[in-house]
């Protein structure tokens, strides 16, 4: 239990041995970077619930085939543009635009737009364009916002030539993810009666066979995910 | 907080609130699942954000400036460019700290490949990118981005 979580948050892990090692030593420095991070700690907590809700949204009532008809492959120049406006209308850094992104993809959005959309979200920004025209100049701003629009594009179209969707990690995937949890699996067998197509016995425990659930097949797997006495299975 | 987050508070909140009361099930229903993907990323958002910090400590804004001045404008800008990608500096101080360079007569070209990397290319978000997107998507959108931060940098050079 514990080293699943740490498995999972290797990163944090590492971040807090650090700090820690660092406190031992230079425990001004360690404080001096405590404080730094204070600015981006808010930042997230003011951005992340509305990032949360978005996707929310996103999923409850933007059906597939619409997002994959504005940003899928065969969206076009016009998913392009409608990328840009997306990733421009954003809130936050590019990490907070990850999520969002990944629910797209999910949808059928295509990696070019996904690409379009993250940089926009980190480059484009209507406060930070104020903010460049005042310190720096409007020529100097409206240049490298065209530019910059330009190279994003660009960039889009030559990552979805060398990245497909057989590259992202699973999870992100058009397809939603079957599990069984074998912890709580106590070998009724009741899902393989009711779906055989997707489950199967192995060494006295249900297993996923396939993740590729047909439509007509939806309401079967549903009825396994429900009927489950130990409440084993999981679908995300 | 800026006048946009505050909007987009607003604009998302009154959706959500009008999402359940139309159908309640279906919200809670996607609640479940994009707080399942949240939860994921929370631990290495968390992380990241102290690495950010940690950075910051290391290379302070302050001391990019004189990253910008060197004398050789070809190494000042692969230079500024590295140092964008390395840090992650909230606009409002990123926008000023340049402005008050490029008035003294500094050459604005490492000055834009600094402000593209900065928020373009991101060293310390890439162990999220790469857990999220898989590590060809993650190096091959940094990659390019840095590539591209150079060329509009060295564009912008010509034009102004």
């Amino acid at each position: 239990m514990i080293l699943s979580m740490i498995k999972k948050n290797k990163l944090l892990v590492l971040v807090v041995l650090v700090y820690a090692g660092i406190f031992i030593f230079a425990p001004e420095t360690a404080l001096k970077s405590v404080n730094n991070s204070m600015y981006y700690l808010l930042e997230m907590i003011q951005v992340l619930p509305i990032i949360f809700l978005l996707t929310v949204l996103i999923d409850a009532w933007i059906p597939k085939e619409w997002i994959i008809d504005k940003l899928g492959d065969k969206s076009g120049f016009m998913g392009n543009v409608f990328s840009i406006l997306l990733g421009s209308l954003s809130a936050g850094p590019i990490y907070a635009a990850f999520p969002l992104s990944k629910m797209l993809l999910k949808k059928g959005a295509s990696i070019t737009n996904i690409v379009i959309i993250l940089s926009a979200w980190a480059v484009i920004k209507v406060p930070m364009l104020l903010n460049e025209m005042k310190f720096l100049s409007i020529e100097f701003m409206a240049i490298r916002w065209v530019l910059t629009v330009v190279a994003i594009l660009i960039m889009g179209y030559l990552m979805g030539l060398f990245v497909k969707k057989k590259d992202l990690p699973e999870d992100t995937k058009e397809e939603a993810s079957l599990s069984v949890n074998t912890d709580y699996c106590n070998g009724c067998g009741i899902c393989i009666k009711i779906a055989p197509e997707h489950f199967e016995m192995v060494d006295g425990k249900a297993n996923v066979k396939t993740q590729e659930i047909h439509k007509e097949n939806r309401m079967k797997v549903k009825t396994t995910i429900e009927k489950c006495p130990v409440n084993a299975i999981g679908m995300e | 907080m800026d006048i946009f987050v505050i909007a987009f508070w607003v604009i998302t909140g009154v959706l959500i609130i009008v999402s359940l009361i139309k159908d309640k099930k279906k919200t809670v229903a996607s609640m479940k699942k994009s707080k399942g993907m949240m939860g994921n990323m929370l631990g290495s958002i968390v992380a990241i954000i102290f690495l950010i910090g940690l950075v910051l400590t290391i290379i302070p804004p302050e001391s990019i400036q004189s990253m910008l001045g060197s004398s050789s404008t070809f190494l000042s800008t692969v230079a500024a460019a590295i140092v964008g990608s390395v840090t992650l500096i909230p606009a409002f101080v990123a926008f000023p700290l340049v402005g008050s360079f490029v008035d003294v007569g500094a050459s604005i070209v490492p000055a834009v490949a600094f402000l593209t990397t900065l928020t373009m290319v991101g060293i310390v978000t890439f162990p999220l990118e790469k857990k999220e997107f898989g590590t060809k998507f993650a190096l091959s959108r940094n990659v390019l981005s840095f590539g591209f931060a150079l060329i509009i940098a060295l564009v912008m050079g010509v034009i102004l």
